[in-house]
């Protein structure tokens, strides 16, 4: 839900909702004080009554004189003084149906040493009706006023967050490896000055982390290079001596494959640190079809091996726009991976289509989770002998030529599908 | 034959001089660019190595200096930047080879040995070894006169072979000459195998001896002793 929606639609509800409590009470207000100066008047017209009759000594028609019901009776044995006012439902023959009206009734002892009981009835239509009226125009006058709070309280806020959405959107569009600084928007809000200064901030301490993460690599794989140059060298010198005997065989040629495979790892290491330092500028078209076939040649004997079969569909003519080195390691890293993690006499079809290609391969289930398949050192428990870096080398080719990788798996078939190459015309 | 050898990380030197002296080749080593710049001044060498990054100047400007003289002198880059770039660049302006850190010594050797013969004008460019005769140029093979068809694989690992004979090679170092960096060590053992056991046979066939010897766990030596 956007921040908009979501202010707007608390205002709205709690708006109805503080309008139908208030209009609860008010109403009740309202109404009780009608009732009370209906009472009051009822009080002052039974006065009215007893002073006639006492001047009087009669019962005249006090219909006529009020214009609405009272009715007078003498009473014979007067019991004592009582009265009560109250609501009762009664016939209006004005509406011509029943209606409330306002009940006064009393029982009078005093009044010339005789007993009287008065009943006076007033209806409550009038009142109800104003009161109608009066919640009406309020009403109107609440929905009215909340329709224009609600629309200023949207263009206020939208107006507000503007520069949060700008910060939002430059923020959604920076990238770590990118050569400029983080650039935010300017505003004169105070909170959102603080946002972009913390923002500015973080990022810079991020920017200049990643940047020296990435220079430590890379210095630190170039540096091994030298060490390792020299234990090679003196192992082959040390291979050349006469009077070794088998053991001391074994332990040379041990550390000998332990530092072929460090010598492995550091240069995959370099390769990615130089890929991601953007050091590949130089591009030529590369043709996709030679480039598999020259790969798949290279890898002959080892396809041989392990009896895999091979069949290529070449559907169209995809010429590479990319780097020819990195063009070839990546083709060369998908094929070598394709065929490590096959079984014997499994399968490879690669697919070549408009925009995207396709290698497919028999192999076992994974046993890791196929999104950490393109991290680096990740091994299949098959081949604990790989450096575990081709792929992480292959994501790094793509996310430098913005190609996509996705990989599937169906019915023991391992397809890697490269797509939104960079091919030109 | 002489070798001027430019590599300022001494003990790397010292390797590589080491092996070379067995090779009967007298090989000088400095350490840096001034020193180097004095003797290709002063001496002519068959073959130098040249390290790009010396602490006082580029492996680069020293062969252009030299190619400056017109010197027919061989030269073989080694660099710890595996850069596409100092490649390309080395080449052009006349190195005619480049070896990245970290390299095995038979095949610095190797290298050599090819850019020797092939500078040697006026002779014949062959390899010869007892009954055994290469003509490199036309990738030819024979035996006791008897021309040996050999696989691009086999004629590579023979002439590997020839160019580090009497020494131990290991496997790793066969498995890089063959196929470079991509290949799985486990497999390309396999595969060395494979590919020494047909040489054998072929070279046996036409009557030649078995010179290549197994170390076990370690290489073959290519050896008539």
């Amino acid at each position: 839900m956007k921040l908009l929606t979501r202010t707007s639609r608390s205002y709205i509800y709690i708006s109805i909702l503080v309008f139908i409590i208030s209009g609860l009470v008010f109403y009740n207000l309202l109404h009780n004080i009608f009732k009370h100066q209906l009472d009051d008047t009822l009080i002052e017209e039974k006065m009215l009554v007893e002073q006639t009759i006492n001047y009087s000594d009669s019962v005249p028609d006090f219909r006529l004189v009020f214009g609405h019901m009272i009715d007078v009776t003498i009473l014979n044995s007067p019991q004592k003084n009582r009265g009560f006012i109250s609501d009762t439902l009664m016939y209006d023959s004005e509406l011509g149906t029943f209606a409330s009206f306002r009940h006064l009734f009393t029982e009078n002892t005093s009044i010339r040493h005789k007993g009287y009981t008065i009943n006076i009835y007033k209806p409550l239509r009038d009142s109800e009706k104003l009161i109608a009226e009066i919640v009406i125009s309020l009403a109107l006058v609440f929905v009215s006023l909340l329709l224009l709070l609600v629309l200023v309280n949207y263009f206020i806020t939208r107006r507000v967050w503007i520069p949060f959405y700008r910060i939002l959107h430059n923020l959604s569009k920076y990238e770590i490896n990118q050569s400029e600084p983080l650039e935010l928007p300017q505003t004169d809000i105070y909170e959102f000055q603080l946002l972009n200064q913390t923002l500015q901030k973080m990022s810079k301490k991020i920017r200049f982390d990643y940047l020296n993460l990435k220079e430590f690599n890379e210095n630190a794989a170039h540096e091994l290079q030298t060490p390792l140059a020299i234990i090679k060298s003196k192992l082959e010198l040390l291979v050349q001596k006469e009077n070794l005997d088998e053991n001391q065989h074994r332990l040379v040629s041990a550390i000998f494959e332990a530092t072929t495979r460090i010598s492995k790892l550091n240069q995959g290491l370099l390769l990615i640190s130089k890929i991601e330092n953007n050091q590949f500028i130089h591009t030529e078209d590369v043709n996709l079809e030679q480039l598999i076939d020259k790969t798949i040649c290279h890898f002959e004997e080892m396809i041989d091996h392990r009896g895999i079969t091979v069949s290529k569909k070449y559907q169209h003519r995809v010429t590479l726009k990319m780097n020819p080195v990195l063009a070839e390691i990546f083709i060369t890293n998908l094929l070598s991976n394709a065929i490590r993690h096959n079984i014997y006499q499994g399968h490879i079809e690669i697919h070549i289509l408009k925009d995207s290609f396709t290698i497919e391969n028999t192999g076992q289930l994974l046993k890791t989770d196929p999104r950490n398949l393109f991290e680096r050192f990740r091994k299949s428990a098959n081949n604990p002998d790989s450096v575990g870096l081709g792929l992480s080398i292959v994501q790094n080719i793509a996310n430098l030529y913005r190609m996509k990788i996705e990989y599937m798996y169906h019915e023991g078939l391992h397809t890697l599908k490269i797509f939104s190459i960079n091919i030109t015309n | 034959m002489k070798i001027l050898l430019i590599e300022d990380e001494k003990e790397l030197s010292y390797s590589i001089s080491a092996y070379m002296q067995k090779e009967n080749y007298l090989c000088e080593a400095v350490f840096n660019f001034e020193q180097a710049v004095e003797k290709i001044n002063l001496y002519h060498y068959d073959c130098i190595i040249v390290d790009i990054n010396l602490p006082d100047g580029s492996g680069l400007n020293l062969i252009r200096s030299l190619k400056e003289i017109k010197s027919e002198t061989g030269i073989i880059i080694i660099s710890a930047r595996n850069s596409l770039d100092d490649k390309i660049t080395g080449l052009e302006i006349g190195a005619d080879d480049y070896l990245t850190k970290p390299f095995h010594l038979p095949e610095l050797n190797a290298r050599i040995k090819s850019i020797i013969r092939r500078r040697n004008f006026g002779g014949v460019n062959e390899i010869l070894f007892n009954d055994l005769r290469v003509l490199p140029e036309q990738m030819e093979v024979s035996v006791r006169g008897q021309s040996l068809v050999l696989t691009k694989k086999e004629y590579d690992l023979l002439v590997f072979f020839l160019s580090n004979r009497d020494r131990v090679v290991t496997r790793e170092a066969i498995a890089e000459h063959l196929w470079g960096d991509e290949m799985d060590m486990a497999d390309s053992f396999d595969f060395i195998y494979t590919h020494i056991k047909n040489l054998r046979k072929k070279i046996m066939e036409k009557g030649g001896e078995d010179y290549i010897k197994t170390i076990y766990g370690m290489g073959y030596k290519f050896t008539d002793q």
